[in-house]
């Protein structure tokens, strides 16, 4: 996978620099970790606001930094950049967001499916940004913001391989992570089909690369993100699996931060940004033009 | 705490009898391979000495984690079509069978030098020598660090699940119980409790087989 997919990605920056030109591309130098606390980017125009000590804001503006967790290896979300060894992605973009509202320095740790939601509980993490679907057993355990994206649960194979739908799952190799909604999805829909759970969907990648497992099932941006490395994968047509709306998520029971997460969610939609950074790490592949969700949280889960 | 365990029984029990089969057939290889690198090992010839050697140096220097990569997307990747099971049990018991080299090739050496001597003066062949006298001998010795290998190979055994090659063991099947109840404590602490339930019970197994064979001395 390695080659490939560095060559791609590095492909990829270099053409989005040369077709965005500086200005649009110009806020990834800014993410690099160790810039320095930055200060409001030009997108935001006012200076953030100063938020009560007893807040979580105002305890993150204390020490000058966010601890978000994001994936790493889940492009176009959340991935490491194998030429600058940066952290790139359309989660990060919304986690810069975050921060600067706060004013204050974004710190990215990688949180796999697996582990995201203990870095919650246990404080590791201020907040999580990795591709996270909203759901009813989550919402027990953590906060979570309006969904900020709305994926689409899909399938993955070869180009040629003879999946036309999720009823030809069973008996078939399928590949997934561990912790995410699809290891259920998957148990409920294809009761037939073998389980591989790995940990991370680069594990997935490479799995179906090499002819470990058959298919690969998971949201359709990260599959997405898949064939933009490797053109010899493509999608199953046909109905989709499941609706996945991304949400980030904080800790159970700080109302505050998630209405400031809200407010920042609906700025960053509102503004521009959020069409800007669909454009950058998805529409410029697809092809696809997309709007900001309009759902809330109760419109997702009613009983949070 | 127990509800945990209760609540989802069969994957745990499917977890237990996954990494009994796996360690169980790891076991094996790591036995098989082991005697034969061991053979290399204390062979009258320098070459094949220095084969033996090779072996062990190389499989017990390499990471458990980098023999697996190697043996199931490695092996796929060079067009041959193995299974996950294959690949661990193959990878956890070359792994192990440096080891278990080398404790029987310390077991050999502290078979005196006389019985060896005895032996072919008596008209044995080299190998019947090893075959016959030196090699049960050795056993014998081997059981106890013998067993502290096989217990370290289940606990190895881990990491085949947490690994691409994925097998659905008892860490796996902890995990899944974790990411679907979020009881993190009580999840870790019944996988704990099968790991101990195997290696417990191997232990008195070899403490068995050790009062019943070992020489004293």
């Amino acid at each position: 996978m390695g080659q490939q997919r560095t060559r791609r990605w590095a492909a990829a920056l270099a053409a989005c620099s040369i077709a965005l030109g500086v200005a649009a591309c110009g806020d990834e130098e800014e993410e690099a970790p160790g810039a320095g606390a930055s200060t409001p980017a030009a997108t935001s125009t006012t200076p953030p606001e100063k938020f009560a000590a007893d807040t979580t804001m105002g305890k993150l503006q204390k020490k000058g930094e966010i601890t978000i967790g994001v994936k790493y290896d889940v492009p176009p979300f959340g991935f490491k950049n194998p030429s600058t060894g940066d952290i790139e992605g359309f989660d990060i973009d919304f986690g810069k967001a975050v921060a600067d509202a706060l004013g204050v320095k974004p710190k990215y740790i990688e949180a796999i499916s697996d582990n995201r939601i203990p870095f919650i509980t246990d404080g590791t993490a201020d907040l999580i940004l990795s591709t996270m679907t909203i759901n009813e057993e989550r919402v027990k355990e953590i906060n979570f913001t309006d969904p900020y994206f709305i994926a689409k649960g899909r399938i993955l194979q070869k180009k040629g391989g003879d999946i036309g739908g999720v009823e030809d799952l069973a008996g078939k190799r399928v590949c997934t992570a561990l912790g995410s909604t699809y290891e259920e999805t998957l148990k409920k829909e294809a009761p037939k089909a073998k389980l591989r759970l790995v940990d991370s969907y680069s594990e997935c990648l490479e799995l179906v690369q090499n002819g470990g497992v058959d298919a690969v099932s998971t949201d359709d941006v990260i599959l997405t993100g898949m064939i933009i490395q490797d053109d010899s994968l493509e999608l199953v047509e046909g109905e989709e699996l499941t609706t996945e709306p991304y949400g980030g998520g904080l800790k159970k029971g700080d109302t505050e931060f998630t209405e400031f997460l809200n407010g920042v969610l609906e700025k960053y939609e509102s503004d521009g940004r959020w069409k800007a950074a669909y454009q950058k790490w998805l529409g410029q592949y697809t092809g696809e033009k997309a709007e900001p969700p309009t759902q809330t949280l109760e419109d997702v889960v009613p009983a949070a | 705490m127990i509800n945990v365990l209760t609540d989802n029984l069969d994957d745990f029990a499917s977890g237990l009898w996954v990494t009994t089969r796996l360690v169980a057939g790891s076991f094996v290889v790591a036995l098989v391979l082991g005697t034969l690198v061991a053979a290399l090992r204390v062979s009258a010839s320098g070459a094949l000495r220095r084969v033996g050697t090779v072996y062990v140096e190389i499989f017990r220097n390499v990471p458990l984690l980098v023999l697996l990569f190697i043996a199931f997307p490695g092996v796929l990747r060079g067009g041959v079509d193995i299974s996950p099971w294959t690949s661990g049990i193959i990878a956890l018991g070359v792994y192990t069978s440096a080891y278990v080299a080398e404790v029987l090739r310390s077991g050999v050496a502290a078979v005196s030098t006389g019985q060896l001597e005895a032996g072919l003066s008596l008209g044995f062949t080299p190998v019947s020598v090893l075959r016959r006298i030196v090699l049960p001998q050795a056993f014998r010795t081997v059981i106890g660090p013998l067993g502290s290998i096989t217990i370290a190979m289940i606990k190895n055994s881990a990491i085949v699940g947490a690994s691409i090659v994925a097998l659905p063991d008892i860490l796996k099947e902890a995990r899944i119980v974790n990411s679907n109840t979020f009881q993190t404590t009580e999840a870790f602490f019944w996988a704990a409790a099968c790991y101990l339930l195997l290696t417990v019970t191997l232990t008195f197994v070899f403490r068995g087989l050790e009062s019943r064979y070992a020489i004293r001395r």
